[in-house]
């Protein structure tokens, strides 16, 4: 559609036309809000705040948000697919492209990641009786540096540069002789921005779980949730620096004339290896925290202490030490040789060992328990059996022989989304339910919870189950249509069904939160009867918790201090906690990295110089204005 | 330094080594590619660029400056003014002269026509190279904000704080220098 604006033409495709539309209306009914309720101050307090609580609710509140989006993005690649020979709107060829480029990157850099971030923050200091992350200032910025970036990445779209690489970014087609356009930058310059982000709270989260712990609290009775957060933290901060080399490369491709994914030297398996060096330990480091925190609900749930504790931290461990080493299963066609091929396909297989110990010791839990079905315990019984029978085709695509007729089918789609919506996804919402008394103070009604719950599993299975046998019939991922004769028309359709259960599924969730807050029925501090330390702080959880410190002698400390009808055992000397401090620094040096990547995108230098000297101005300007200097310099006290 | 402040300036020390983890990884990555496009089949040979004198001269004031801030270091903890000072500005020129070497080294590369464009190989040594340099430059940076609070007179635990994580930057920063002459440079210099 052709868009006439004070002389200018400029040509919008309907669809992005359609969201130009929809954000406007959208924002203004939230503009009115804001207005009418007087929320300014809130949202300026959460724009200085360093507080885990607020910071961890700010990134389920963009998770949730680009939830929304990339799943209609996924409703729409549905849809089209929907029936033979379909020509849905605007998705074909090209748009096609787009839309799953957007539904991948979108749901693992800016869906997941949050997400997982926001229920760590909210709940691991909580979890081990430290009053916030180490250090607050560090915890804004990481928020700050992946909104901007993931701001940077969306806004492509409304521009009509949305990337078409496919969330992989390949090379040589993210390079800049087959994708000259600027959209591949929006790619590179997003996930850079937001992976940084994701390295600085990942690195916060293990001093806090290394230096932190209430006293007591000893690593050996860390509740499995707070295990799985520094393991997966070490995880990040490998493969995310790994990624950020990776993009730091492919910009001087495609910016600086440089070649090393492709011409006549460059190499574009080189991408690959880099990618899946990342690509493959992101996974688990989606996989675990779901691990840990199903770990939490099905102990709390079952009424037992979890079975074999030592094993499930060792296999979480392991899974984390082999998921480095399995990277080349992505690349089984690429042709690395039958030595590669075969070293790749066992350490595969071998990471379905602890993985297999961690869902026996989850049935041994449950097994003899005094069980109740709340919606989080749902989420977690829904999970074993799908993760389950994702695992098992994992076990299958790793057969490298056999992988060569699997490979970018339709069959590893449906794999890798029963083994990232059934851990990550399930696991996100069974976190939420479990911890929304700490964020918000309410607990989400049940009865909706159970609609959300039981359309979103059948969905779920409805939607993916079926892509096994497309996949098997030889239908290829990322291609938009297929024809009448292919004989996958049936499968496809109950596919797109399921799709959009899901969706609904989703608008149970959405009316659910709506319903709960205009109910305003407060929770006390332990609403589920809870086991970990979490539970003995108020909901929400204040900004100066753990006064006095709780005394940890055992795993469980609040459940055992219940089952003996006594106090928890305080003490008020504790280590300093860290210094928590209000500031529009963290958003600022956000920002100027993304206008920093806006000028090197456009090639409007001047920008690009502007924003990288605001950087630096910033840097020494939190140099001058530390929130230590107040703290330090005093006669020696104990608080 | 009193308890309460040993304690906060040990959860920094771990989490800044972290963060230098974080740029190990980030070089053995950029030392990875070098290695692997080195020589690279067509255009310049490393033989034929690099120059032995400026790698010496450069890695003599860098290498150096290691020593020089260890120096300050001890000025720093016996709270002699003079000595710290003088040994911390020592550094500070010594940084410069490096930053100055590399600029004319990488100067006279583009003039010659090595620019980062010719092949694989200068294209994986100004990836690598040109980072480490960015580390000296912020480095320096950040030295002159040091300078700056130790004139603003903040806590002295805060300033011996700041001065030690800095000095951990600095030292690493050398370090990778010593990893680039064993691995960009040396083979292809004797």
């Amino acid at each position: 559609m052709d868009l006439s604006l004070f002389g200018i033409t400029v040509f919008l495709p309907s669809d992005v036309l359609a969201a130009w539309v929809f954000t406007i209306l959208m924002a203004i009914p939230i503009g009115f809000f804001v207005l009418k309720k007087q929320k300014f101050g809130l949202i300026i307090d959460y724009m200085r705040t360093t507080n885990h609580r607020k910071i961890g609710t700010l990134y389920i509140l963009f998770g949730v948000l680009y939830f929304f989006r990339a799943g209609i993005d996924a409703l729409f690649i549905r849809t089209q697919l929907a029936v033979p020979n379909n020509d849905f709107w605007v998705f074909q060829g090209e748009k096609y492209n787009e839309v799953f480029t957007t539904h991948g990157t979108l749901m693992i850099f800016f869906v997941a990641m949050p997400l997982l971030l926001g229920l760590m923050n909210v709940a691991v200091p909580l979890q081990i009786g430290a009053r916030d992350l180490a250090f607050p200032f560090l915890n804004a910025v990481g928020f700050w540096l992946f909104f901007s970036g993931s701001v940077f990445f969306n806004i492509s779209f409304f521009i009509n540069m949305t990337p078409e690489i496919g969330w992989t970014g390949y090379a040589p087609l993210s390079t800049e002789m087959f994708t000259p356009g600027l959209d591949t930058d929006f790619y590179v310059f997003g996930l850079q921005i937001s992976g940084l982000g994701t390295i600085f709270t990942a690195l916060n989260l293990i001093v806090t779980i290394i230096r932190h712990r209430a006293p007591g609290m000893k690593m050996t009775r860390m509740p499995l949730f707070a295990w799985a957060t520094l393991i997966t933290s070490v995880l990040i901060i490998i493969a995310f620096t790994v990624l950020a080399i990776a993009l730091y490369l492919l910009m001087f491709d495609r910016q600086f004339g440089t070649g090393f994914f492709s011409g006549t030297e460059g190499d574009p398996v080189f991408w690959q290896h880099l990618f899946w060096i990342f690509g493959h330990p992101e996974v688990y480091i989606l996989a675990l925290p779901a691990f840990g925190m199903f770990s939490d609900i099905i102990s709390t749930f079952s009424k037992k202490v979890i079975f074999g504790y030592p094993v499930m931290v060792i296999s979480i461990a392991l899974i984390g030490f082999l998921g480095f080493m399995v990277w080349a299963h992505h690349m089984f066609t690429v042709g690395l040789g039958p030595m590669a091929n075969t070293f790749f396909a066992i350490t595969t297989m071998a990471i379905a060992v602890p993985t297999g110990i961690k869902v026996f010791n989850w049935l041994f839990t449950i097994r003899g328990g005094v069980i109740r079905f709340t919606i989080p315990m749902l989420f977690a019984l829904g999970f074993i059996p799908s993760f389950v029978m994702g695992g098992v085709t994992g076990v299958m695509l790793s057969v490298s022989a056999a992988n060569f007729q699997f490979h970018d089918t339709h069959f590893v789609v449906a794999h890798f989304h029963y083994v990232i919506i059934a851990s990550t996804i399930f696991g996100i919402f069974a976190g939420l339910y479990y911890w929304y008394p700490k964020i918000t103070g309410f607990v989400l009604d049940g009865k909706l919870g159970k609609w959300h719950f039981w359309l979103f599993l059948i969905g779920f299975h409805l939607t993916f189950f079926p892509m096994h046998i497309t996949g098997l019939e030889g239908m290829p991922r990322r291609v938009y249509t297929y024809e009448v004769s292919d004989g996958v028309f049936l499968l496809n359709f109950l596919s797109t069904i399921g799709a959009f259960l899901m969706g609904i599924s989703m608008l149970f969730f959405i009316w659910n939160v709506y319903k709960t807050h205009r109910k305003g029925e407060k929770a006390g501090n332990d609403p589920w009867d809870g086991r970990t330390l979490e539970w003995c702080v108020g909901s929400p959880a204040p900004e100066k918790t753990f006064d006095p410190m709780p005394i940890v002698k055992e795993m469980d400390p609040v459940w055992y201090a219940k089952v003996e009808n006594r106090e928890l055992r305080t003490t008020a000397n504790t280590r300093p906690a860290p210094i928590e401090t209000e500031s529009f620094l963290p958003l600022a040096f956000a920002l100027s990295l993304f206008l920093l990547s806006l000028g090197i995108t456009f090639s409007w230098y001047w920008l690009a110089i502007a924003g990288g000297a605001a950087a630096l101005g910033l840097f020494i300007l939190r140099s001058f204005t530390d929130e230590r200097e107040n703290h330090y310099g005093k006669e020696d006290s104990h608080e | 330094m009193n308890n309460h402040e040993s304690a906060l300036f040990k959860d920094k020390q771990i989490g800044f080594l972290i963060y230098l983890g974080v740029e190990a990884i980030m070089f053995s990555v950029l030392f990875a590619t070098y290695l692997i496009f080195t020589p690279a089949r067509q255009g310049p040979h490393p033989s034929e660029v690099f120059e032995a004198m400026s790698v010496i001269l450069s890695s003599f004031f860098l290498l150096s400056s290691s020593g020089t801030l260890l120096a300050a270091e001890k000025g720093l903890k016996k709270n002699n003014k003079f000595k710290f000072l003088v040994w911390f500005g020592i550094t500070l020129l010594f940084a410069f002269i490096f930053l100055g070497l590399e600029i004319r080294e990488f100067h006279t590369f583009v003039s010659e026509g090595y620019d980062i464009s010719v092949n694989v190989f200068m294209s994986s040594f100004y990836v690598l190279v040109g980072l480490h340099a960015a580390h000296v430059a912020f480095g320096i940076g950040w030295m002159i904000v040091l300078l700056i609070q130790y004139r603003r007179k903040i806590p002295a635990s805060l300033f011996s704080e700041k001065h030690t994580i800095f000095s951990y930057y600095w030292h690493f920063v050398d370090v990778i220098w010593v990893f680039i002459i064993i691995l960009v440079y040396l083979p292809y210099l004797v």
